[in-house]
């Protein structure tokens, strides 16, 4: 509701500028936005997931229960639940209700990025190192695991001509990443070998096939709208790809051709790109850079680097955008530390002083005929009281106007909210640094606040069969996804 | 309501703008039709609220009354330093939290109800657990002086305070932190309050300003001074946080049109010289009859066994077809409650009843149920009437005195 007082040129400006802040607790890996953009989740290399108040910058929640480096995270529609993968091999679905863990699923292989279901909390993609992506239902205590092919689909032409060579290669194929378009309808999977493969959910089989890169495929975002896709591969060049409108029931897959739109890259340093986001509308492309300290930020309209987000001095990881708001975050490789960019916006002195009016130029004043005619007080008064004879509606609140209908959802009364919890801090006994009073500060013993590591994990059954396997081998190669 | 008004001039009104004969046109406002169609039952000219609880047991005057945002409980705070939980149906005493070493100004619920904040001239604020009536074990701190106004935000996680320091703090309510720090007034903070998104700010000061703040940058946004720079004791936002409703000491109360910077109406009838009172808005339909809100306290009384979690909201709305009129309540120093209608100016009722000054009034989120809290140091509840009582006597009757639990087993009687 502050819109209507804010300056509307600081309203039209749509991209970040200035580093405006910093959030800390322990060491971030990953980080996203909640869907309503009030929340902020980041996953710690020590397994704990906090969740962040974007309004008071403070930490709102923390859920323990990973023991190593989180690698991604994903929000329910509603925001009510929070699935994060871990390099534990675990994924687990947080309520934030309670903090509670409602479902924990053991994988055999350490998972690259796992991603809910838009619609259906219960249901998420998981993306395995070296093993085939799955498509988890956790409806019931025990998941169900579909396994997802990540074999380019071929023409039946291209099968009779297949040589031997290349259906090895196509069988050798492991999708690196795997994201839901907005519908659900659809998994657009990334491959080792640069493929993109869109997937139907229900049938679990591959539509389309495209080869995008001739190297690995390490992340791909859709806008909110779906729209729009960007595609992150380690040949050092992000693509950003339309797509046409895949709840179209009619769609083709047969005639459908996917066409790279922009090739966003850097010839002369030859940056190689960690992680990409969109902004909210899609009109903006972040990448954090590989050994370099600044976030570039493209425009889609011309394709064109627009800015580049300087500030922390040190890499950037995980980048992304709020998904209202011109506001950026990413998180500071050494440091695990959240950087913040937004817009600056300078106080306007005429709102501290109501008879001052900022102008252009200078305005001859036009005194009103009676402007300074003498009239007894009371008449002014009675006057002035008289005038105010028009209704005046104190009680209906008019809707939003200009937000997306999912927004307004997630605004409305009765949409779940993440209760306030009082003790946060003080239960904060894994941050390294505690406060003892005004600007005292003390390192804090390494082995407090750790019970919760003996903890029995929740899991199906045949998850605790390889959990004797896996439970002492650390995952390997998982945080090289970058380099080749 | 975001990017609305964007229509309306931006700047604020030149010098004399506000002088009546200089006045531009008046803007077009009526795009809602803001009087009920003709077929609906005329607008009711008097209201008839009575007084139907009496709670003592505060031994100093009582500083201000809230209805919890769930409707079940009545909080009272009072220059005794302590607080005091009613269940807002039986009027029956829950808990008194004491913990403050000086008299307590001002309270704010939780928007779950669950927690309750105060402020108090020992320059803190703190938090209580309502269900147990356990204080927070971490204070605020940072105020340098009495703390005057506090306001939670909607979605809970921030809280305002005004000051007697001249400052508007914005504290991060899960960490106990201040957050910023406002530049607000050249004299004391009287009143602070959220608007219903939880995006802007006011404050006001006895300066005669009202500044109105983004809670996200900090800014001012707007000023808002009426001509006579009256001292502004307390404001608060209506609740579709279109206008701001601002008790001034020169005996009126002004809504003001922020978006505009204008005053559009003022109410008087009410005596305020001297003392920060308070009000809120409430809403009166032609329609409402005794026989169905006493159904609904039947509604209430069943939901009460029943814990804290499972509490619905006591009150449905009554029927759909029913126009709502919004009216703003105060209190008086002339002992009285005053009712105005919010359009026509018109007081629709004073309630007589308090011995004294009546400091804070607040009206129940779902029924039409007031509290009061007066300088006699007793929090009256009223309930609306359909028709004015009919003999004195009878009116008498029905009132119910509630003590709390000291006062019953005797152990500290009032002095």
């Amino acid at each position: 509701m502050n819109l209507s007082l804010v300056d509307p040129f600081i309203l039209a400006q749509d991209c970040p500028d200035t580093l405006t802040g910093r959030l800390r607790s322990g060491h971030a890996t990953s980080i996203r936005f909640s869907h309503r953009g009030d929340l902020l989740a980041s996953g710690r290399l020590d397994g704990t997931v906090v969740i962040f108040d974007i309004e008071t910058n403070g930490i709102a929640r923390k859920l323990r229960g990973h023991t190593r480096q989180v690698q991604s995270l994903s929000w329910s529609a509603d925001d009510r639940y929070l699935l994060s993968a871990s390099q534990d091999w675990k994924c687990v679905l947080w309520d934030l209700q309670d903090g509670s863990r409602i479902r924990t699923v053991r994988f055999e292989a350490p998972p690259f990025i796992a991603e809910l279901h838009p619609k259906n909390h219960l249901l998420f993609v998981v993306a395995l190192f070296e093993e085939q992506p799955m498509l988890v239902d956790i409806t019931d205590e025990n998941p169900i695991k579909h396994t997802l092919p990540s074999a380019p689909r071929r023409t039946q032409a291209e099968k009779d001509n297949a040589t031997e060579k290349q259906a090895a290669q196509d069988a050798k194929q492991t999708s690196t990443v795997t994201a839901f378009t907005p519908s659900g309808d659809h998994i657009v999977a990334g491959t080792n070998k640069g493929w993109l493969n869109i997937i139907e959910t229900a049938s679990r089989q591959t539509m389309y096939s495209v080869r995008l890169t001739p190297n690995i495929v390490i992340l791909i975002r859709l806008t909110a709208a779906g729209r729009d896709m960007v595609v992150n591969s380690s040949d050092r060049i992000i693509r950003t790809v339309p797509l046409p409108d895949l709840t179209d029931p009619n769609i083709d897959f047969e005639n459908m051709r996917l066409e790279v739109e922009h090739k966003f890259q850097d010839l002369v340093n030859r940056l190689s790109w960690n992680h990409v986001s969109f902004s909210s509308t899609g009109e903006y492309v972040t990448a954090s850079t590989w050994m370099n300290h600044d976030i570039y930020v493209w425009e889609r309209g011309h394709g064109s680097l627009v800015k580049i987000l300087e500030g922390p001095k040190e890499e950037l990881g995980a980048v992304e955008w709020h998904p209202h708001r011109p506001f950026v975050c990413a998180v500071g490789v050494d440091s695990g530390r959240v950087y913040l960019w937004s817009i600056q916006t300078p106080q306007r002195w005429s709102a501290l002083a109501p008879d001052f009016v900022e102008v252009e130029e200078n305005v001859e004043y036009v005194e009103k005929e009676d402007e300074f005619d003498i009239q007894p007080i009371e008449e002014i008064h009675k006057r002035r009281l008289e005038d105010e004879d028009e209704d005046v509606d104190v009680l209906t609140i008019e809707p939003i106007k200009g937000v997306a209908p999912a927004q307004a959802a997630l605004e409305a009364e009765g949409a779940f909210r993440m209760p306030v919890l009082l003790d946060i801090e003080n239960s904060d006994s894994e941050d390294e640094v505690v406060a003892i009073g005004t600007g005292q500060f003390r390192r804090k013993s390494p082995a407090t606040g750790r019970e919760w590591m003996n903890e029995e994990v929740v899991g199906s059954g045949d998850d605790r069969k390889t959990a004797t396997t896996n439970g002492t081998g650390r995952p390997n190669g998982t945080k090289r996804r970058r380099g080749e | 309501m975001q990017g609305d008004d964007m229509d309306m001039p931006d700047t604020p009104p030149s010098r004399n703008g506000a002088s009546p004969t200089s006045s531009p046109e008046p803007i077009q406002r009526r795009r809602i039709p803001p009087s009920p169609p003709r077929n609906l039952p005329e607008r009711p000219k008097e209201l008839h609220y009575r007084q139907k609880l009496i709670l003592r047991g505060h031994r100093g005057g009582v500083s201000c009354v809230k209805f919890s945002p769930n409707g079940r409980w009545i909080a009272s705070c009072s220059a005794d330093a302590t607080i005091k939980i009613w269940d807002a149906l039986t009027g029956n005493h829950e808990h008194t939290l004491e913990g403050h070493l000086a008299g307590i100004n001002t309270i704010s619920w939780s928007p779950d109800s669950r927690i309750l904040a105060s402020g108090s001239d020992d320059k803190t604020i703190r938090l209580w657990h309502v269900s147990t009536g356990k204080p927070h074990p971490t204070p605020f701190l940072g105020h340098h002086n009495t703390i005057f106004s506090l306001a939670i935000s909607p979605h809970g996680n921030i809280l305002v305070s005004g000051s007697y320091d001249e400052a508007v703090f914005l504290w991060d309510i899960r960490s106990a932190h201040p957050m910023r720090s406002l530049p607000a007034h050249s004299d004391p903070v009287g009143g602070v309050d959220f608007i219903r998104d939880g995006t802007l700010i006011v404050s006001c000061s006895s300066d005669g300003l009202i500044r109105i703040w983004d809670t996200a940058t900090g800014q001012c946004l707007r000023t808002i001074v009426h001509e006579d720079n009256p001292a502004v004791t307390s404001v608060r936002f209506s609740p579709n946080g279109k206008f701001i409703c601002a008790w001034t000491l020169d005996g009126a109360i002004r809504l003001w049109e922020y978006g505009v910077g204008r005053c559009v109406k003022t109410y008087q009838g009410h005596v305020n010289k001297k003392y920060s009172l308070s009000g809120a808005f409430g809403t009166y339909s032609a329609m409402s009859s005794p026989p169905e809100v006493r159904r609904e306290e039947d509604d209430a009384m069943d939901t009460e066994v029943e814990g804290l979690e499972n509490v619905t909201p006591i009150a449905r709305q009554s029927s759909p077809s029913t126009h709502k009129y919004a009216f703003i309540a105060s209190g008086s120093e002339d002992g009285a409650i005053v009712l105005w209608d919010v359009s026509s100016k018109e007081i629709l009722q004073r309630a007589e009843g308090h011995d004294g000054v009546v400091l804070a009034v607040d009206t129940h989120p779902t029924e039409p149920w007031i509290v009061s809290g007066g300088i006699d140091r007793t929090v009256r509840v009223w309930r609306l009437e359909s028709s004015p009582p009919g003999g004195s006597e009878k009116g008498k009757e029905d009132i119910v005195e509630k003590h709390d639990v000291d006062m019953v087993d005797g152990i500290k009687m009032e002095e």
